[in-house]
């Protein structure tokens, strides 16, 4: 590598060469050197970022393919399908088979991106929406990809921000194993996709030789971000400044800083273009009034202000999420990301100038938990962007802990608390303590539960018994496969939408539980029409449930799934 | 019907798209490349004189610079003896020739003796005829080309000397920069131009072997040229045409863009004059085009992007039927949205085009100690759609000339002389 020192200080290059090995234009231009004494640390030099070399490929090899048996062995039966699961694949379904974003109104609820890379996914495969057994696992089948390929983009955005194997080691084991990344990653969500995006867009702006093709991809990936789920927009000032940072004193560096922008408003304008065209940006009138919703026609900016404006639950009261859902799912993973990333934003903002990695990761983390700090709406899944994130603050901040060891060590200590964390029970990583107080295979890995055939054995119960033209209330993780697979059920249709969708409620069923043929009921739905019946919406689907019998049911753990027959 | 039309409207969409994405490619082209920028400067250090230059300066009614011009030719940082120089003109034009023999007189009295005036009395009156009436004359290793009005620098042949040598290249294409970037309307869209085709472009072309050459500040080996067997007599852009010959005849064509050592010029000081000029770089090409140098170049890729460049004014007549189209269409047609949305692409890509060069605006400005304001983007933004129906006017209009038959130098040239203005800028480069 030939450095002209002249040249090369007019543009520097965030670069991460560790340990002894600097390269050596870091003494031509003034590059502090490591203190004498403690183990060298990472410097911040010009030049470029290290190849991943054979070690780094058998690493990345490494991660991939435990990626791959944690994400895939058993994806389909665990865990079970989420009503938000089957949102998105009936969009999907929707975009294919009727070239509409949605068999509803769409109400801009969502940016649509998401499920047009769903449809984008279903329809060239040879069953299409069928190709993995349901809707619901043809979607799971390309969040695993999605997971794999965020393996890959993660490993190298840690190694390039640290220019160590072991903090993208670490990370990719987290990433990989950690019982909450396997939860939510399996699932069929906008976040995943989103994240993806992100990553990619991340990863573009620390490519070895920052080009203008780079910032141009990474604004178009982040662009595909906010239109897969607009909460990307938490990362934007970080990245941001990471494109400020790598174009510095670059010979293209206007261009990289004006393309980036526009980039990433091609895919965000388009989405504002579709609701112009369908004169849905505006509410009429312009009337904003949050008690007096648009009722001619839905509009973007209302939805958007609506959405803003929505407060509900705190994230650290009592009974909330946090201590719900997410800590027993793995306090390990999300007391030791929260921890790390304090440190890294302690490290990142005392270190900017000569190593800008940790302030990178850390401030991503950090505004993505302020979002749901603020207490806005929450859903259980909402950690998931976090995920990668707190990942990545681990592997980094472990990684600068151990520097201080010897080479031995600094290996045995992490290979020996992942085999702990592994092995523990309590965890949940690998084993846990089933119901009956016993050592057990950890429900994502156990081959004896299979949550998703409860929902199997539910809809076979229908196809043998209800007629198609019955009129159905039921929960959305349904609706593909009673619309996708014949005999088709076209008046099956979920009690969001049968409370909500005047085409359904009014037209459909006039409001009327006489209406009503079959409710298809879990306890997790009998929550939710709870939880929607603030202004009484659910309240005639509640009057048929009264009048109902139940014809069949089943339940394992604490799920319970239900069939009523109305009148 | 309705199908059709809307078949037919995302096709053009995505053909737009695709073509305007290629430009925009070509456009960023040297910046993209790591170190492509390095590549393209001049060397730091030049090699001692040893080639020697003919350089030839066809002129016509040039009385009031052209005494200036070969004053800075006979002044350029390099030996006299290594130098000739011959300025052309037409039998008629005896008020060029009387001031070019009164400026020989005078250095002949300094005791320069390496200037000559080159007369030529057939037909065509017109460039190419000009520099083929004076190639016999020519004696020396390089033959180069000025126009009458460049401001040249005075290390251009120290620097070609360099590169010929250092690089082993009998081509070199020297970088020409319109400057007065605030004169007129139009002048800054022009000169930018000029900077994204010389500093980026023409490097693809170099690169890719298949590249027209500009007008001037460009150098030839002298047996090249006379193997290749001078310029076209006939053909509006000879300097287009003859680029492609030396492609096609496999030879490494060197462009050394470097905002030190770019040959100066201005924009054509009217619409009228710009849409001249416009008319014929763009009925040049669609001669080339039809001539079929293109064809003999030896790889695909080669000929592809030949034709490519020739049929641009094809695409930008098209472009700019298009623009208005679209626009009416936004307004007054109902489309399908999807359709709609497609069509807005090729916009989405003007908007990026737009983008690029206000940002080439600062960095033409700053390579040349010139301070861009938000001002002159404004202006810029303001001018830009114009601009794009000037160009489109132009190629249509010259798209008309070749249908009927009109390909004469001889009437734009009769229109500059019958007026009372300067006549009209010679140099076509693109």
């Amino acid at each position: 590598m030939s450095h002209e020192p002249g040249r090369d200080a007019a543009r520097p290059q965030l670069v991460v060469v560790p340990d002894e090995r600097r390269a050596p234009a870091a003494q031509a231009t003034g590059q502090a050197p490591a203190p004498a004494g403690r183990a060298p640390q990472p410097v911040v030099t010009l030049g470029r970022f290290r190849p991943l070399g054979r070690r780094g490929r058998i690493a990345l090899g490494a991660a991939v393919l435990m990626g791959l048996v944690t994400h895939g062995w058993h994806l389909f039966q665990y865990p079970l399908y989420l009503t938000d699961e089957g949102i998105y694949m009936q969009r999907a379904w929707s975009l294919v088979r009727q070239t509409s974003l949605s068999p509803y109104t769409y109400d801009y609820d969502h940016a649509p991106g998401g499920w047009i890379q769903l449809a984008g996914w279903a329809f060239p495969l040879p069953n299409q929406f069928e190709t993995f057994g349901n809707a619901i696992n043809t979607g799971r089948f390309l969040m695993l990809l999605v997971h794999l390929a965020g393996v890959v983009l993660l490993f190298e955005i840690v190694r390039r921000l640290t220019g160590s194997l072991l903090a993208a080691s670490v990370t990719s084991f987290f990433y990989n194993v950690s019982p909450i990344a396997v939860y939510y990653q399996r699932q069929v969500l906008l976040d995943n996709l989103m994240m993806f995006w992100v990553l990619l867009s991340l990863y573009l702006l620390l490519c070895r030789d920052m080009r203008i093709r780079h910032a141009l991809g990474a604004g178009a990936a982040l662009g595909m971000a906010l239109i897969t789920k607009e909460n990307a927009v938490f990362f934007v000032p970080t990245l941001v400044y990471l494109l400020h940072r790598r174009t510095r004193g670059s010979a293209q560096r206007r261009f990289a800083k004006s393309l980036w922008p526009f980039a990433l408003a091609v895919p965000v304008g388009g989405y504002v273009l579709y609701a112009v065209l369908k004169n849905e940006l505006m509410p009429s009138g312009l009337d904003f009034d949050l008690n007096n919703p648009p009722a001619d026609h839905v509009s973007l900016l209302y939805t958007l202000w609506w959405q803003i404006n929505r407060n509900q639950g705190s994230l650290v009261g009592h009974g909330s999420l946090l201590y719900a859902s997410w800590l027993p799912r793995d306090g390990v993973f999300l007391i030791l990301g929260l921890l790390s990333v304090l440190a890294a934003l302690y490290w990142g903002v005392r270190d900017r100038g000569r190593n800008p990695g940790f302030l990178i990761i850390g401030t991503l983390a950090f505004a993505y938990s302020l979002y749901l700090v603020r207490g806005s709406v929450l859903l259980d899944f909402y950690i998931t962007p976090l995920i990668p994130l707190f990942a990545a603050t681990i592997g980094m901040t472990a990684d600068r802990l151990l520097r201080r060891f010897r080479p031995g060590l600094r290996k045995a200590l992490p290979a020996a608390f992942g085999a702990v964390v592994l092995l523990l029970p309590a965890t949940g990583y690998l084993l846990t303590v089933n119901d009956e107080g016993r050592v057990a295979i950890a429900d994502q890995y156990q081959p004896k539960l299979n949550l998703t055939r409860m929902q199997e054995r539910q809809v076979a119960w229908i196809r043998k018994n209800v007629p198609a033209n019955a009129r159905i209330i039921m929960d959305d993780d349904l609706w593909s496969e009673l619309h996708d697979v014949p005999p088709f059920y076209p008046f099956a249709h979920s009690h969001w939408n049968a409370s909500s969708d005047p085409d359904v409620r009014d037209k459909l069923f006039a409001k009327n539980w006489r209406n009503i043929d079959y409710i298809i009921m879990s306890n997790k739905m009998r929550q939710a029409m709870d939880g929607n019946n603030g202004d009484g919406r659910e309240n005639w689907i509640l009057t048929a449930l009264k009048n109902s019998r139940k014809v069949w049911e089943t339940s394992q753990g604490d799920i319970k799934l239900q069939i009523y027959r109305v009148g | 019907m309705t199908l059709l039309l809307h078949t037919g409207l995302v096709l053009i969409s995505v053909l737009l798209t695709v073509q305007s994405a290629h430009v925009l490619y070509l456009m960023l082209y040297t910046w993209d490349q790591k170190d492509a920028e390095e590549r393209a400067r001049a060397p730091e250090e030049f090699l001692p004189p040893r080639l020697s230059f003919s350089v030839l300066l066809p002129a016509r009614h040039e009385e009031d610079v052209i005494q200036t011009t070969i004053e800075r030719v006979v002044r350029a940082d390099y030996p006299a003896e290594l130098l000739e120089v011959f300025v052309i003109c037409s039998a008629d034009d005896t008020g060029t020739i009387a001031r070019a023999e009164e400026k020989i007189a005078e250095l002949g009295r300094e005791g320069v003796h390496n200037v000559g005036v080159v007369v030529f009395d057939d037909q065509p009156v017109n460039k190419p005829h000009g520099l083929n009436a004076a190639l016999p004359h020519t004696s020396h290793d390089v033959v180069t080309i000025f126009d009458a009005e460049d401001d040249i620098h005075p290390a251009i042949f120290a620097l070609v000397n360099t590169v010929m040598i250092q690089d082993r290249v009998n081509v070199v294409q020297a970088g020409v920069q319109l400057m007065n970037y605030q004169s007129t309307w139009y002048s800054a869209l022009n000169v930018l131009e000029y900077f994204f085709w010389f500093k980026s472009r023409l490097h693809y072309h170099a690169l890719e072997g298949a590249i027209p050459l500009g007008g001037n500040t460009v150098f030839f080996r002298r047996e090249l040229l006379v193997r290749l067997g001078g310029w076209d007599d006939h053909n509006l852009t000879e300097d287009a045409d003859l680029g492609l010959r030396v492609s096609a005849a496999g030879e490494r064509v060197r462009v050394v863009y470097d905002d030190r050592y770019v040959t100066k010029e201005e924009t054509p000081p009217t619409l009228g004059h710009f849409v001249r000029q416009r008319t014929r770089w763009s009925q040049g090409f669609m001669q080339t085009l039809r001539k079929g140098t293109w064809k003999q170049m030896p790889t695909r890729k080669q000929r592809w992007l030949a034709f490519y460049v020739l049929a641009f004014p094809h695409g930008q007549a098209l472009l700019g039927l298009y623009l208005l189209v679209s626009l009416g269409m936004m307004l007054f047609l109902k489309v399908p949205v999807l359709v709609a949305l497609i069509s807005w692409l090729p916009v989405l890509m003007l908007a990026a085009h737009f983008v690029t060069q206000a940002v080439g605006l600062y960095e033409f400005t700053d390579a040349h100690g010139l301070q861009a304001t938000p001002k002159a983007v404004l202006r810029m933004a303001v001018a830009w759609y114009p601009y794009q129906l000037v160009l489109s006017y132009a190629a249509l209009r010259a798209m008309r000339r070749q249908m009927t038959g009109r390909s004469d130098w001889e009437k734009t040239q009769h229109v500059g002389a019958h007026r009372a203005e300067p006549p009209e800028a010679d140099s076509h480069v693109a």
